[in-house]
């Protein structure tokens, strides 16, 4: 499962040229854009210029990295009944999804191997102040929306339409993750609502960690571990409950 | 004159046709409509935060930043809606649905823009208005007849050179010639730097998106104007040159058009 959602990112090449050339424009725009308002200013919300670029540039890789098409796949698994072969397979369901998944990240990632200089360099990088820990909870945070898709992915067993659900989500996870403004920069209740959601370990916290804004480890990588236990029990739940309700269209 | 209102009225037969069917799937209508609006929100909601802890992008205000914003939004999805379904040519001419087209009694333009109607682009337009309307009383205008009459024209020219790149790179694909990646580039180049001040980039790259691809035309420099931003004259001229875009596009197209092959089907 995990070859074939590889195999998948690969044989889109021409997307990913152009995922590439966004990717590349954005940073490019960002920097300009924070430049600009920085002027002369040293440091704002605790951050410095070169900290806040070199954040935005692993900001806008990692939400390349933590973008998932799952979803997607199952949704159109279960409208064209393929699901039926899915499930037939002596392998757990939501176990085959997520390899399928986490292949076709590495299958993408391959892909843009080549242009992270270039994204690096355009959004200038600096040295991590904690590389360790940027990993770390890069890697935790990739868990946690792994789950989060699948778990959006098995709404589509009730309402055999998800299109619209994954669309939201997208939105609503990218701006939360802080993609193009860190969490720090957040007024009042929408920097509370942030705060709770998981969205930021998706993207902020790694990145805040790398530029050395968040000092603290332990405090990101628990909350991480308890969200990833609760996930999976929602996730198990879920599954246990759409397994039964499963209808194969077709055939 | 006569043919361009026999045109002008069938293209409306069909567009509405065209929502009708739509129409048969409100709901995914109405999503798609929303999944419009809040894609361009989170767009504006990106400026509002940053715009909270700085209070001027080089030089503009929320409220002014926030007109160019509606602006090119706004002429963004007066482009768009028309000419969404041109989007799948690719498909029409590979399918050799495009000869039907030839044989009818109207312009093949006119009912390739007549297959389907843009409906996400009905939410950049409820965004855009709705930005327009709230700037236009927050950014200090001193608004007249004429200031009136130049926003018109000005949004309805930065529609028109955005609708002259769309077409010209649509029309290559009627000789085979892929394009929609390069439209997809296009598109994101417009939007994403279409709606800052072309100040922020400086040098090469303002250079590149005024005179290369005239990003700065659609939006920045007609809001310049109305802002009260710019006194060099020719700014007022901005919103000829979509005329002038448009009007080379479509050349492109009816050249393209004369070399077209069926596929053979």
């Amino acid at each position: 499962m995990t070859r074939i959602g590889f195999r998948l990112a690969l044989a889109y090449r021409s997307n990913i040229i152009m995922t590439c050339v966004t990717l590349v424009a954005q940073v490019f725009l960002l920097r300009m854009i924070w430049t600009s308002v920085y002027g002369s200013r040293p440091t704002a919300a605790g951050l410095t210029l070169d900290a806040l670029l070199a954040y935005l540039t692993l900001a806008n890789l990692q939400a390349f990295a933590t973008h998932t098409v799952v979803a997607r796949t199952i949704h159109d698994r279960i409208r064209t009944g393929t699901v039926f072969f899915d499930l037939a397979r002596p392998v757990g369901y939501l176990r085959q999804m997520a390899a399928f998944q986490v292949g076709n990240t590495g299958g993408g990632l391959l892909l843009i191997a080549p242009v992270i200089p270039v994204v690096l360099l355009v959004g200038s990088i600096t040295e991590p102040v904690n590389a360790a820990g940027y990993v770390i909870t890069l890697l935790l945070g990739y868990v946690i929306a792994l789950q989060l898709a699948l778990l959006i992915s098995l709404v589509g067993f009730w309402t055999m339409e998800t299109g619209a659900i994954s669309l939201l989500y997208r939105l609503v996870s990218q701006f939360f993750a802080g993609t193009m403004v860190p969490l720090a920069f957040f007024p009042g209740l929408l920097g509370v609502v942030a705060e709770i959601l998981p969205f930021k370990y998706m993207g902020y916290v790694p990145a805040a960690i790398y530029v050395g804004h968040i000092s603290d480890l332990s405090g990101p990588v628990l909350v991480e571990i308890a969200w990833i236990a609760g996930l999976s029990g929602l996730l198990a739940l879920t599954w246990s409950r759409a397994r039964r309700r499963v209808v194969i269209q077709g055939g | 004159m006569d043919e361009i209102l026999r045109s002008l009225r069938l293209y409306f037969l069909l567009q509405r046709a065209s929502a009708r069917g739509a129409m048969q799937y409100r709901m995914n209508t109405v999503i798609g409509i929303l999944s419009g609006a809040l894609w361009q929100g989170t767009g504006f909601a990106f400026i509002w935060v940053v715009m909270h802890t700085f209070p001027s992008l080089a030089g503009w205000g929320l409220a002014e930043i926030a007109f160019l914003y509606g602006m090119r939004l706004t002429a963004h999805a007066l482009a768009m809606i028309p000419l969404m379904s041109v989007n799948d040519i690719q498909w029409v001419v590979r399918n050799g649905e495009f000869d039907r087209f030839l044989l009818r009694p109207l312009n093949p333009l006119v009912q390739l823009m007549g297959n389907r109607v843009g409906i996400g682009q009905f939410g950049d337009l409820l965004v855009g208005v709705a930005l327009l309307v709230f700037a236009g009383q927050n950014a200090h205008i001193q608004w007249n007849a004429w200031l009136f009459a130049f926003c018109f024209v000005a949004i309805v020219g930065g529609a028109l050179i955005e609708a002259a790149f769309f077409l010209g790179l649509c029309s290559l694909s009627l000789r085979m010639v892929d394009t929609f990646a390069l439209r997809l580039f296009v598109d994101d180049v417009f939007s994403k730097f279409g709606s800052y001040p072309m100040k922020i980039f400086g040098g090469v790259t303002e250079w590149l998106l005024t005179f290369v691809l005239p990003v700065a035309f659609v939006a920045y420099l007609p809001s310049s104007v109305v802002l009260g931003k710019l006194d060099n004259p020719w700014a007022l001229a901005a919103p000829l040159l979509g005329v002038v875009l448009v009007s080379l596009a479509y050349l492109i197209w009816r050249r393209q058009l004369d070399h077209y092959q069926s596929v053979g089907h």
